[in-house]
């Protein structure tokens, strides 16, 4: 049990996974599907930058004078996690695009309507 | 010079497919994809004479040093890969040259040939890297672009498949993010070769993690190669697609991401580790599965490209049966196998898309007695089908055949069946084709001799794809002893 | 339309702070946190607030299609060879820019042009983003 209270970063992230998770599965509707893409991949991001905290030690920025290396915290997880952030919302916005052209073509973003409408046109 | 062909490759694909984006007319946009491709497959020649003289390349960008800079380690294995994917995409360029206006409209067709291009710079790139990260980024690029090509043609079944395919590949993604934060939390290293250094000696403290990790990977690579139970975007995606993107992606694309996992397997972590773990008997088991549910489903269909996407499904299957094994024979001949299997499948998604093209219908049924109107194409076929089913010297037989070798080898006898199985359900969906195509009077008759005829140079690309999978076949004694990991 | 008179009025002030802002952003990419995405995206962000405060024509006047494609195409180009070319250069031993002092504006050697070159790429292209989507033609 203090593990889990100690680590807390990781367990708000992993909380935050599930939630994220459910969002896409259970939910009928595109959009809140897509919502529930971008809360899984922010969850990961908070995963992976919180590796990076070291408690006591200041931001990984030179204001003045170099203090020396060991007075910052680790800087690489955040410079990848740039990367994934930009991953993400280049994802969010295909996927948008792709629920505009669904619903010229069904008017709904229902998606177990969607389904349901299969069989009909096989064009 | 030539140590450094890797990263000139990818380079020289993402600029050229940049300039593409400039130019209107599509016909200069054609020549300059095709003479690019080319240019990067002469490169890919010289590279494979380097290595097979010098046993490994690494060259580490950015600076000389691995731990700030991103290494590229490129052994016979990646060079040999290497050279077979860029063939594998000049044969399809080739033939996009004449057939596609048919299925994408006018005004789209530069994105084909752009998006083409940063696809195979990705895929290289996943293969030739030994840095995890980049390996990550690489991934993201090639995802993204393959829902592109997908989406080229703008029906209704086109747009349900690639929303499928992208929400599960954002899935596998995080997954694969996840774990690569988890082993920097552990090692504080990210390449590769330095992992394996230090967590050969640490993993006895965290097994708990290393067990997490593994799943992670197997999990989040495994949604993107169509794994058994989480392959069911891959029918959709890969028969709605345009014909030369739904060969790119069946041949190609799948294929990096379990080589990913090799690499991840065997290389950062290694056989020991792995074996002492119950992850391999989890991959065996769904690559079994695989197999025999891939042929199953194939058996079903009724559309042509839909059988031949499933068939896919069961290929993947051989490829993770080969990785579960957890030997060093076993993920040589699941090398084998990736290069095998992607001159086939590309050949006969090519053919099914000139079947198509020229009988008008998707159906399998409206393919009866189409031998005596197009002979040539449906011997092509015919011997990629042979391969498939696994008639000696066809690249398919070998990897059967070394896979039962394997088995034995380890000590798991009855795996032999399941290898057995898949052949002769192979057999029962890919002959009904040949058979009621040659034969039978009832099929025959009305159908005039070679009145679809297609002229020899525009058949060129497939015979030669077909002529190298015959090669392959031949010299696979000498190519198995060339692959490790 | 005396009911946006407010926003255009508010709107000639603030843009051109904000478009300001965007480029410090990018400038300082290597000085403090920002750099190319991030200031792109807020550049971006000028630009669909201009096309909502006075339409659609005043943009395509000043941003057209064409331009903007063009602008993306050629800052790729050119991140892809200054890229080669400094992946490249261990090798063959080819000059490096000057680093310049530690804290000024014009020094670490290549990291200025490349985030101008993004910061141009993500603007241009947050904009036709959001004008395919408002306009319903994807």
């Amino acid at each position: 049990m203090d593990i889990i209270l100690t680590n807390y970063f990781e367990t708000g992230a992993v909380i935050l996974f599930g939630v994220g998770f459910a969002t896409l599965m259970l939910h009928r509707n595109l959009i809140k599907k897509i919502i529930g893409m971008n809360i899984m991949d922010t969850a990961i991001f908070l995963f992976f930058i919180a590796k990076g905290y070291i408690k006591g030690k200041d931001a990984p920025i030179i204001i003045n004078s170099f203090k020396g290396v060991d007075s910052y915290i680790n800087p690489i997880p955040s410079a990848l996690m740039l990367t994934g952030i930009v991953v993400a919302v280049t994802t969010t916005a295909f996927a948008l695009a792709l629920t505009i052209k669904l619903y010229n073509h069904y008017q709904t973003v229902d998606l177990e309507v969607i389904l349901r409408m299969r069989g009909e046109n096989n064009d | 010079m030539i140590n450094y062909i890797p990263i000139i490759n990818i380079l020289i694909l993402i600029l050229f497919s940049f300039v593409m984006m400039l130019i209107k007319k599509n016909n200069i946009v054609k020549f300059i994809s095709l003479a690019s491709n080319v240019f990067i497959f002469l490169l890919s020649i010289l590279l494979v004479k380097k290595v097979l003289i010098e046993e490994v390349i690494t060259l580490s960008i950015g600076n000389p040093s691995n731990l700030l800079g991103i290494e590229f380690y490129v052994g016979k294995s990646e060079a040999l890969v290497g050279l077979v994917f860029t063939f594998v995409m000049v044969m399809i360029l080739w033939y996009s040259k004449f057939n596609l206006e048919k299925e994408v409209e006018e005004n789209r067709l530069s994105f084909f040939y752009i998006l083409i291009n940063i696809l195979l710079a990705s895929l290289l790139g996943v293969i030739y890297t030994n840095d995890l990260f980049n390996s990550y980024v690489f991934i993201e690029v090639s995802t993204l672009s393959a829902c592109g090509i997908i989406i080229l043609k703008d029906k209704k079944e086109n747009i349900k498949a690639t929303v499928k395919y992208l929400i599960m590949s954002t899935i596998g993604s995080g997954l694969v993010l996840m774990a690569i934060a988890y082993i920097y939390s552990i090692t504080g290293h990210l390449n590769i070769s330095n992992i394996h250094e230090i967590i050969i000696n640490n993993y006895q403290f965290h097994r708990n993690a290393v067990l997490i990790i593994l799943g992670l990977f197997t999990v989040g690579l495994g949604i993107k190669s169509a794994v058994f139970p989480l392959h069911s975007w891959l029918p959709d995606a890969h028969s709605s697609a345009p014909t030369p993107a739904s060969a790119a992606l069946s041949a190609l694309v799948i294929k990096v991401y379990v080589f990913m996992l090799m690499k991840v397997l065997f290389r950062m972590f290694s056989y020991e580790i792995v074996n002492s773990f119950i992850i391999m008997d989890i991959i065996l088991l769904l690559g079994s599965m695989g197999m025999i549910f891939g042929s199953i489903m194939a058996i079903m269909q009724k559309e042509l490209k839909r059988m031949v996407a499933y068939s896919s499904v069961a290929q993947m299957g051989y490829i993770v049966f080969g990785i579960g094994l957890g030997t060093i024979s076993g993920t040589a001949i699941a090398i084998y196998h990736i290069i095998g299997h992607a001159v086939t499948k590309s050949s006969l998604f090519l053919i099914s898309g000139l079947f198509i093209k020229k009988t008008g219908s998707k159906k399998i049924e409206d393919l009866k007695g189409i031998g005596r109107e197009m002979p040539f194409t449906l011997g092509l076929f015919t011997l990629g089908a042979f391969s498939m089913v696994g008639i000696p010297i066809l690249p398919g037989f070998i990897s059967k055949w070394y896979l039962s070798l394997t088995c034995i080898e380890v000590g798991r006898v009855p795996l032999i069946l399941i290898i057995l199985a898949s052949s002769l359900l192979n057999l029962l969906y890919y002959f009904p084709i040949v058979i009621n195509g040659y034969f039978g009077n009832e099929n025959l008759e009305g159908k005039i001799y070679k009145s679809k005829k297609i002229p020899f140079v525009r058949l060129l690309p497939i015979f030669l794809l077909v002529l190298s999978m015959i090669v392959i076949g031949g010299m696979s004694y000498n190519l198995i002893g060339l692959f490790s990991i | 339309m005396n009911k946006d008179i407010i926003l255009k009025e508010v709107g000639k002030i603030i843009i051109p702070l904000v478009q300001l802002f965007g480029i410090y952003v990018i400038i300082n990419g290597h000085l403090s946190p920002g750099g190319g995405f991030s200031g792109g995206t807020v550049l971006g962000t000028s630009l669909i607030i201009m096309h909502l405060i006075y339409g659609e024509d005043l943009v395509r006047s000043i941003y057209s299609r064409k331009k903007l494609l063009v602008g993306i195409s050629s800052s790729l180009i050119f991140y892809t060879i200054i890229k080669g070319y400094s992946f490249l250069s261990y090798e063959l031993e080819l000059p490096h820019p000057p680093l310049g002092n530690f804290g000024s504006i014009l020094s670490a050697g290549f990291i200025l042009p490349l985030n101008i070159a993004v910061g141009i790429v993500v603007a241009c292209v947050f904009y036709i983003i959001f004008s395919i989507f408002i306009k319903d033609e994807v």
